[in-house]
């Protein structure tokens, strides 16, 4: 759950709420035995239904396993396997269009309309239109923008009426047209919410540098660069590495739109770990593939964090 | 003013295709052609594209099936949640740090990791293509989010609220359900609508936890109807993308401050 996502990396180290030390000279024994039974329920669902599964593909992931003879041991041959599946490499470099596309554009027009929008008289109502399609599901927004793109359709249909080239594209049919016309209906839909986070920060930016810099004659892009971005920073942080989570599981919008294909030339990994799993059946190597995406969005993460920290250390 | 007028312009393109799915929603079914989506037709359509999509994917029983899922997965989810968070600040359990890191640690797990085990465990244990099936898995995953609010929530509360209750005698389960949760209500309420927004949208597990039309939720369904095998015309796919999409969008549009806030859930 993106959702989820953000808070851990907002929110600082938490505080040990009732870790030791604050234990000496109990007395109510009752709460502990009490508490133990308050946390029970939760602790159960989400070790049975969260943990359990997480461990057993990590298991899984080195056998090979067709659902109905029992999973054989076979090392690492599912991962090494990898480097002769064409439809995994063509994942893998989907998956990655999508990574830098999500993570460029989408923040980057977010951006723009937050600072257009800030402070302005209708400034509600001027976001309104980038905030419509965030409610909207991977599912709904495929569906949507399968017709825009499909061939003769409206996509087609703008370009050639403004003289642009791609008036007889089939943006859907066509490698890599088809996961970078995705990326465009992604766009679409997460501007606004970017767009609502990067207003929340402007409004925490304290108003004194602000009036600071104005006061020595900096204005326009030279107050934005110098002294709105770096005061942003925290937030882009957290909206870049937001996008970065979601973009390396993506698979609602392009299992509606192309369900990875034409020939799973536009799968991602989750869809490809979806097809290989549920569609071929073989959940072994399914769950290689899972795990595969797991580490990449794990790494590439703490690579972006680290990076991150370390910048801001630079600068204090 | 030159930014208003670029924010126009922008907004004006971004409407773009909410004009082509409405106008093209609202069409008769026979009536669509690829040449002529960017005009409105003369009659209206809309209904009858609804019926047919109905029809066509069982939506009258998956969009209950969906509510149930979407209102009832995250109120559990928000009370175990709750009751979570009250036993790690209010009750101070022994290790309460470790007891919140094991809740929350739910959350780094991607769907893809949950989904092969689940869906052999529910096949062996009779939960597959079951609505109890999916209320578990989705209740499950919205846990970790409402025990961190509300362990935030009560950390704020002032615990002399706790001893004095206790010393006039109540019990530890009351003072949870009499004081506690009734406290909480307005974090638990934007709980609540983030985790039905998630719910509902949620296509990833439908399509690999249930088959049939009555316990399928609708984005499932949507997605069936939208492939091209399904034979329903654009029209007709529209009209469902329309119809199904507009719980949340109204929910978004009403509480749109509670999803800003629930983006920066720390701060409640």
């Amino acid at each position: 759950m993106s959702v989820a996502t953000a808070t851990t990396s907002r929110s600082p180290a938490a505080p040990a709420a009732g870790g030791r030390g604050r234990h000496g000279g109990r007395k109510d024994r009752g709460a502990q035995w009490g508490g133990i039974g308050f946390v029970s329920p939760a602790a159960i669902i989400v070790a049975l239904l969260l943990y359990a599964p997480f461990l057993y593909t990590v298991v899984l992931s080195f056998t090979e396993y067709d659902g109905l003879n029992s999973p054989q041991w076979i090392g690492v041959d599912n991962f090494t396997r990898f480097f002769d599946d064409p439809a995994l490499i063509t994942s893998v470099r989907n998956t990655l269009m999508w990574v830098v596309g999500t993570t460029v554009v989408p923040v980057g027009l977010g951006l723009l309309v937050a600072l257009l929008s800030f402070g302005v008289r209708g400034g509600t109502w001027l976001r309104l239109p980038f905030m419509l399609p965030y409610a909207l599901s991977g599912a709904g927004l495929g569906v949507i923008w399968g017709f825009i793109l499909q061939s003769g359709g409206a996509a087609n249909d703008v370009l050639g009426a403004l003289g642009l080239p791609g008036a007889h594209t089939s943006f859907l049919l066509e490698e890599p047209w088809n996961t970078l016309s995705m990326i465009v209906a992604w766009t679409w839909q997460q501007t606004g919410v970017n767009a609502l986070l990067f207003l929340v920060g402007l409004q925490s930016i304290p108003k004194e540098p602000l009036e600071a810099a104005r006061m020595d004659g900096a204005t326009g892009w030279r107050l934005f660069r110098h002294v709105t971005w770096p005061l942003l920073a925290p937030l882009t942080t957290v909206v870049v590495g937001l996008s970065l989570v979601a973009s390396l599981k993506t698979f609602d919008i392009v299992w509606v739109m192309t369900q990875g294909g034409p020939g799973r030339n536009s799968e991602t990994l989750a869809v490809t770990m979806y097809r290989d799993a549920f569609v071929a059946g073989e959940y072994g190597y399914g769950s290689a593939v899972a795990m595969v995406l797991t580490l990449t969005t794990g790494a590439i993460t703490l690579a972006y964090l680290r990076r991150q920290v370390r910048a801001r250390e630079e600068l204090s | 003013m030159i930014r208003r007028g670029v924010l126009g312009f922008l907004g004006a393109l971004w409407l773009v295709p909410v004009y082509l799915l409405l106008v093209n929603a609202f069409r008769p079914s026979t009536d669509f052609e690829v040449s002529k989506i960017w005009v409105p037709d003369t009659e209206i359509g809309f209904f009858d594209n609804v019926k047919l999509a109905w029809d066509a994917a069982g939506l009258g029983p998956s969009l209950a099936s969906t509510l149930l899922y979407s209102v009832a997965s995250p109120a559990i989810a928000v009370v175990l949640g709750a009751m979570a968070g009250y036993a790690i600040v209010v009750l101070r359990l022994r290790a309460g740090f470790w007891w919140f890191m094991l809740l929350f640690g739910g959350t780094i797990f991607p769907t893809q990791m949950l989904l092969i085990p689940l869906f052999l465990g529910y096949s062996s244990a009779d939960l597959y293509d079951r609505r109890a099936g999916l209320l578990l898995v989705y209740t499950a995953v919205c846990v970790p989010l409402a025990a961190f609010v509300m362990r935030n929530f009560f950390t704020g509360i002032a615990y002399s609220i706790y001893e004095a209750a206790r010393v006039d005698g109540a019990s530890v389960w009351r003072i949870f359900w009499r004081v506690y949760l009734p406290l909480a209500v307005p974090a638990l309420g934007a709980v609540l609508i983030l985790e039905f927004a998630f719910v509902w949208n949620d296509l990833l597990f439908g399509l690999t936890l249930s088959q049939t039309d009555t316990v399928r939720p609708v984005m499932t369904a949507l997605s069936s109807l939208s492939s091209a095998y399904s034979g329903s015309t654009v029209p007709v796919v529209l009209a469902a993308g329309l119809v199904m999409s507009l719980p949340t969008v109204l929910v978004f549009l009403g509480a749109q401050r509670i999803f800003a806030r629930g983006l920066a859930l720390g701060q409640f």
